[in-house]
This record gives C-alpha cells, sequence and structure tokens, in this order.
C-alpha cells in the first residue's frame, strides 16, 4: 500500500465517521431514551438537504443561515414526528411490542416525508452549493476539500456540545435520567412527556445539519435520506444500541472500513462489506461492540 | 443456555395481532370456498388484459405476503430478509427454466427448496437475537444478496437488467390463455396455501409458534424448543417465499434485482399491517386494497406512498389489529347478538372479550 491511499484512507475515514456519527448519535440517542430505533432520521437528512438547497442556491444567502434554518425546521418536524408516530402508542406501551411498532410508524412517517417532498419538488437532483468552497492538499494526489473539512470539524463540534449538554445541563441530566430508569425518573419529578419530543426534536436536528453538508458533496433528492439511514443503522448497530461512546467509536471505525475497501476492492462493494462486518457483529456479539443486553444505557 | 434467556426476554410481548387463524368453522370453509370460487370465475368475464395482469401479480405477492405473515404475525420473527429468499427461489428457478430442459413444473419445486434452504441458513444466525435485532440482521442479508446479484461479474443474473427471457410455465400457449393459465395457478397456490398455513396454525407447531411469540419463558419452560420451531417456521415461510418468486419469474418472463430493497418491502409491510398482521384473512385484504390504491394512482408514486404511509400510521396507532381485526371484531359482535338465546354466558364473553395477550389465547 501506498503513503498516498493511507493519507487517503485517513482523511476519508476522518470525513465519513464524522458524518456518519452526526447522524446515528441521533439515533442512538432517541434509542436510548425512548427504546426506539427512529426510522424517519434518514428523511430528517433529506429535509435539511432541501433546506439548504433553497436556502443557498434558490435564495443565494448565508451558509450559516442555512445551517441554523436546518437545526430549527428540522427540530420541529422531530418533535411533530415524535408527537404523531410515538406518542399515541405512549400510554399502550406495555401492552405492544413498542420496538417494533415505533419501528413501524417511525418508518411510516418516512415513507411520507419522502413521497411529499417527491411529489412537491419532483425527482429531480438538485445542486446544492458547498457550504465553503476550495481545498487543501493534504499530500501528493490527496485533497481535502475544506466542505468535508468544515463538515467534519461541524460535525465534532456538535457531537462534543451533545456531550457537555447531557453531562452538564439539567435538560441533559433529565434526559439520561429517564434512559436509566423511567420510573425513578418520573419520581424525580422529571417532565417525560416533554423530554421525549425534545430528545428526538433534537436528534433530528442533528440529522438535518448533516443534511445540509450531505447535500453539498452530493445532491438533494427525495431519496437523499436512505443511504444516510442505512449507513446510520449500521453505525448504531456496530456501537451497540444506546450506548453513545460506541456510536462514536463505531462511527469512525465504520468510516475506516469503508475507507479502506473503497481504496482496495472499489466503491461498488464497500456497502456489502459493510453489511457483511455488521453481519458477523450481530452473530459474534448479537448487542454490538459496546451494547448491554437489556440494561440502562446512555 | 444464553440464546434461552435471550429469548425469554420479557419484552417480547404480543405483536400487532389479537385474533390468530381461529378456527376452521363450517361457515368459514364455506365462505373459502365461495371467495375461491368467485375469484376463479373472474378470467372468464375479465377481457381487459391489463387489469387480468394486475390480478396475477396481486395473487403472486399474496402468495409471497402470506409466507411472510406467516414468519412476521404468527411466529413473530422480525424476517426483513424475505425478499431475498423470495428473489433468490425467483433467480434460482428462473435460471433453471432458461439454462435447462427439466419441466419448468420442477423449476417451480426448485424455487420452493431453495426458498427453504435460504430460509433455514438465514434462521441460524437469528437464532440468537430478538426483536429489532432480528429485522436489521435479516435486513442486512437482503441487501448483500441485493448487491451480489447486482454486481454479479459472471453474467448468470443479468446484473441490474435481470435474467433475459424466461420461458416460463405456459411458454407454449397464446397470450390471454396463458394469463388465464397463469391466474389460475395463482390462485390454486393462494387458496392451498392459506389452508395449509391455516391448519398449521390450528396444529400443535402453530400453537407452540404463537405460544413462543406471546410468552417465550412460559412456552420454553412447557418443553417446547423455541429455537427449534423458529427453523421450521423459518423453512416454511422460505418454501413459499421460494415459491412465489419462481411464479413471479415465470409469469414476468424475467427478474431483476428491483424486486428487492426499501421500496417493496415497505410497501409489503404496509399491506400485512393494514390488513392485519397474524390473521389468516388480513394479508389477503390488505394486499387487495394496497394493490388496489397503488393501481390507481400509478401516475403519481409520491402521492401512492404519501397516503400508503399515512394509512399504514393510522391503522398502527389506532386500529393495531388491522382491517381483518376491525372486521372480526364487528363480526363476533354480530354473531354474539345473534346467538344470544342459546349461547353460554361464557361463550358470549369469548367471543366479544378477546384481548391482547389474553391468557387463554396460547392455551387455545
Amino acid at each position: 500500500m501506498v503513503a498516498t491511499d493511507i493519507v487517503g484512507i485517513a482523511v476519508t475515514t476522518l470525513i465519513l465517521g464524522s458524518i456518519y456519527g452526526l447522524v446515528a448519535i441521533g439515533m442512538t440517542l432517541i434509542y436510548g431514551t425512548l427504546r426506539i430505533l427512529d426510522m424517519s432520521q434518514g428523511s430528517m437528512v433529506m429535509v435539511g438537504s432541501f433546506i439548504g438547497w433553497g436556502i443557498l442556491v434558490v435564495a443565494g444567502l448565508n451558509p450559516i443561515l442555512a445551517i441554523l434554518a436546518a437545526f430549527a425546521a428540522t427540530f420541529i418536524l422531530g418533535v411533530l414526528t415524535q408527537l404523531a408516530s410515538v406518542q399515541p402508542l405512549m400510554k399502550r406501551r406495555s401492552a405492544i411490542d413498542f420496538e417494533m411498532v415505533t419501528f413501524i410508524t417511525t418508518f411510516a412517517v418516512a415513507m411520507v416525508l419522502t413521497n411529499v417532498a417527491l411529489e412537491l419538488l419532483g425527482p429531480f437532483q438538485r445542486n446544492v452549493t458547498s457550504v465553503v468552497s476550495g481545498s487543501i492538499s493534504v499530500y501528493h494526489g490527496v485533497n481535502l476539500p475544506y466542505q468535508s473539512l468544515t463538515m467534519a470539524l461541524v460535525s465534532i463540534a456538535l457531537m462534543a456540545a451533545l456531550g457537555v449538554f447531557l453531562a452538564r445541563t439539567r435538560w441533559g441530566l433529565a434526559i439520561r435520567a429517564v434512559a436509566q430508569d423511567l420510573d425513578a425518573a418520573r419520581l424525580m419529578g422529571v417532565p417525560v412527556g416533554k423530554l421525549y419530543p425534545l430528545t428526538m426534536g433534537l436528534a433530528s436536528a442533528l440529522a438535518g445539519v448533516a443534511g445540509v453538508f450531505l447535500g453539498g458533496l452530493y445532491f438533494a433528492y427525495p431519496q437523499a435520506g436512505d443511504l444516510p439511514l442505512l449507513e446510520a443503522l449500521i453505525v448504531v448497530i456496530f456501537g451497540g444500541l444506546g450506548s453513545l461512546p460506541g456510536t462514536v467509536y463505531a462511527a469512525y471505525a465504520i468510516g475506516l472500513i469503508q475507507a479502506t475497501a473503497e481504496v482496495i476492492v472499489g466503491t461498488t462493494w464497500s456497502l456489502p462489506i459493510l453489511y457483511t462486518v455488521i453481519l458477523l457483529v450481530l452473530i459474534v456479539r448479537p448487542h454490538g461492540l459496546l451494547g448491554k443486553p437489556s440494561e440502562a444505557r446512555l | 443456555m444464553s440464546e434461552r434467556e435471550t429469548l425469554a426476554e420479557p419484552t417480547a410481548s404480543p405483536v400487532l395481532a389479537t385474533s390468530v387463524f381461529p378456527l376452521m368453522t363450517r361457515g368459514r370453509w364455506g365462505a373459502t370456498c365461495l371467495a375461491a370460487l368467485v375469484a376463479a370465475a373472474i378470467p372468464l368475464v375479465m377481457t381487459n388484459q391489463y387489469v387480468l395482469s394486475v390480478m396475477i401479480t396481486t395473487l403472486i405477492l399474496l402468495v409471497l405476503n402470506i409466507s411472510w405473515n406467516f414468519l412476521l404475525g404468527v411466529a413473530g420473527v422480525w424476517n426483513f430478509g424475505q425478499l431475498a429468499i423470495y428473489a433468490l427461489g425467483g433467480y434460482g428457478a428462473g435460471i433453471i427454466m432458461l439454462h435447462s430442459s427439466v419441466s419448468p413444473w420442477l423449476a417451480l419445486l426448485a424455487g420452493g427448496v431453495i426458498g427453504t434452504v435460504v430460509a433455514v441458513l438465514l434462521s441460524f444466525p437469528t437464532l440468537r437475537l430478538y426483536g429489532i435485532y432480528t429485522s436489521l440482521l435479516t435486513f442486512a442479508f437482503a441487501e448483500i444478496v441485493q448487491y451480489v446479484i447486482l454486481n454479479d461479474g459472471s453474467g448468470l443474473t443479468g446484473g441490474s437488467f435481470g435474467l433475459p427471457i424466461v420461458p416460463g410455465l405456459y411458454s407454449s400457449l397464446g397470450l390471454s390463455t396463458s394469463a388465464r393459465a397463469y391466474y389460475w395457478t395463482a390462485l390454486a397456490v393462494v387458496v392451498a396455501s392459506t389452508v395449509a398455513l391455516a391448519a398449521v396454525g390450528r396444529s400443535r407447531l402453530g400453537i407452540a409458534l404463537r405460544g413462543i411469540r406471546d410468552a417465550p419463558a412460559y412456552t420454553a419452560a412447557r418443553g417446547v424448543n423455541p429455537l427449534r420451531y423458529r427453523i421450521v417456521a423459518f423453512a416454511i415461510s422460505g418454501f413459499l417465499a421460494g415459491i412465489a418468486g419462481a411464479l413471479y419469474v415465470s409469469y414476468d418472463q424475467s427478474i431483476s434485482p428491483s424486486v428487492m430493497g426499501l421500496t417493496p418491502m415497505s410497501v409489503y409491510v404496509t399491506m400485512l399491517v393494514i390488513g392485519g398482521l397474524g390473521t389468516a384473512t388480513g394479508p389477503i385484504l390488505g394486499t387487495i386494497l394496497v394493490q388496489i390504491v397503488a393501481t390507481l394512482l400509478v401516475t403519481h408514486p409520491g402521492a401512492e406512498f404519501t397516503i400508503l404511509g399515512l394509512f399504514l400510521l393510522v391503522v398502527v396507532v389506532f386500529v393495531p389489529e388491522g382491517l381483518a381485526g376491525l372486521i372480526g371484531r364487528y363480526w363476533r359482535k354480530v354473531a354474539a347478538w345473534a346467538a344470544e338465546d342459546e349461547q353460554s354466558a361464557t361463550e358470549a364473553a369469548e367471543a366479544t372479550g378477546e384481548t391482547e395477550g389474553s391468557p387463554d389465547e396460547y392455551v387455545a
């Protein structure tokens, strides 16, 4: 293996890992608190890309505004998703297979969002202007576009901010308390009813911000969320559902595997290789790398 | 031992359905026979070839959905790799029809055998898993199968274009005659599999499967081996899915990787859940209803899926037992009123008061 390849793999790992982390950490947050595998996160990425396209290309405004708008819009959408697809089921929680039923309802929301976008905006792939243009040469033949670098930095910053939020703030503590013991948290006066929509809004907002950047790297189109969703699912299982540190490690590990696979066997086979890895992980360690069977996490 | 513990996880409570393959009473037999006869008479009066082709596709889909319903609804195993089993059965049968001179009926059977083998192999890694993890593993399997077929370098599968023109079961017949023949073949398979799975649902096997689904710890304690029964459920379901795939490739004269993936899967799951997961009539009602919506909105895919998504959401939240359960509930009420004089109080209570996870469900 040539030095160029190694540097290339390192750079790709950083970029892929950061972006996977941003989408997957939201899913982990939701799974940790609500025991829901939120299938609507992919469509939040798609909505984020379209907001990026709308503000950067159609309106020609500032990239920071695009990121803020995507954050706000997907936050609201996430809250609405929770109210429509999860809240009505909360009362029957113990009588139904909650994980599977919410898996289906959030999937239904994803179906609706994707196809409303298809009906309103058409199946076209829209170019989203890069948030930052230009690129830096890292090594002979390895270029790192500023867009990717910014994306990685923003992702890392947001993940760190989420960590601080969960560790230091009142609401963050409340989310972790609910994740650990719902009944105890409720007895301590945690407003669980408000917390659930907040958690899902927050996670969706992270996916929305990821969407603005991903739209710049690829395109904005109605199915733009499918691939990020599948990749985030792989990351989330690999790290162990509900484990935040596990998700961050897994994001970079999956990024590394994909980057290496792309260099060695080509782009076509990188996803099948990831799926094989995840198949093996589930066979060997059914609860992922850091996941624990049914214990409270986060 | 750890497997036993994982399966005994208390979270695996009843899934979506409440009534499961109810006993086939004389009235039900009559209704089933009547429905089958009416369905069989349709191609005699229906001359519109387009409508007939949609109906044949629906019947083939019904076979797939009945097989999937058995695993998802009755056995409670969240297998999202069913479309890969279906596709592999179809590709296997198609390749045999293309490259060998054996009877296409043998190829059809071979599709079922391939489906069984693939399903049993797929069942092994899922034995340690439950719920959401099962669905992720099986979905990963389906994605790998799709990629392998798409990027197959040997030219056996034809990549994204799929198999070239496959002779099929009725290649010697004319267009409209063969359409009728396919219709009756597919209908026969639908009726046979419905009746067979209803019988299985009544048997010890069906009772054991529902027991494992609703109360894994209790059922295991009563001496039912959950792992063995899960493999058997996969095998039965896989056989039918393989047959469905073989019927598809035979009628469509081709099969491509687009039969798998997230989009078709979401449609089929919608069909099952809307109809009523785990019921005998649910998949039939759901498949027909969704196919009608899809056919009417064929020029507006965005609107079609938006409606299906909203439908799915509303059904799961407000009518968790599905259309079949809803109809069954009202039907039982009517029946209870009609028979009020002669029926004893306990029977009436049983007829109306069938609730989720009631203790008598797995003893039945």
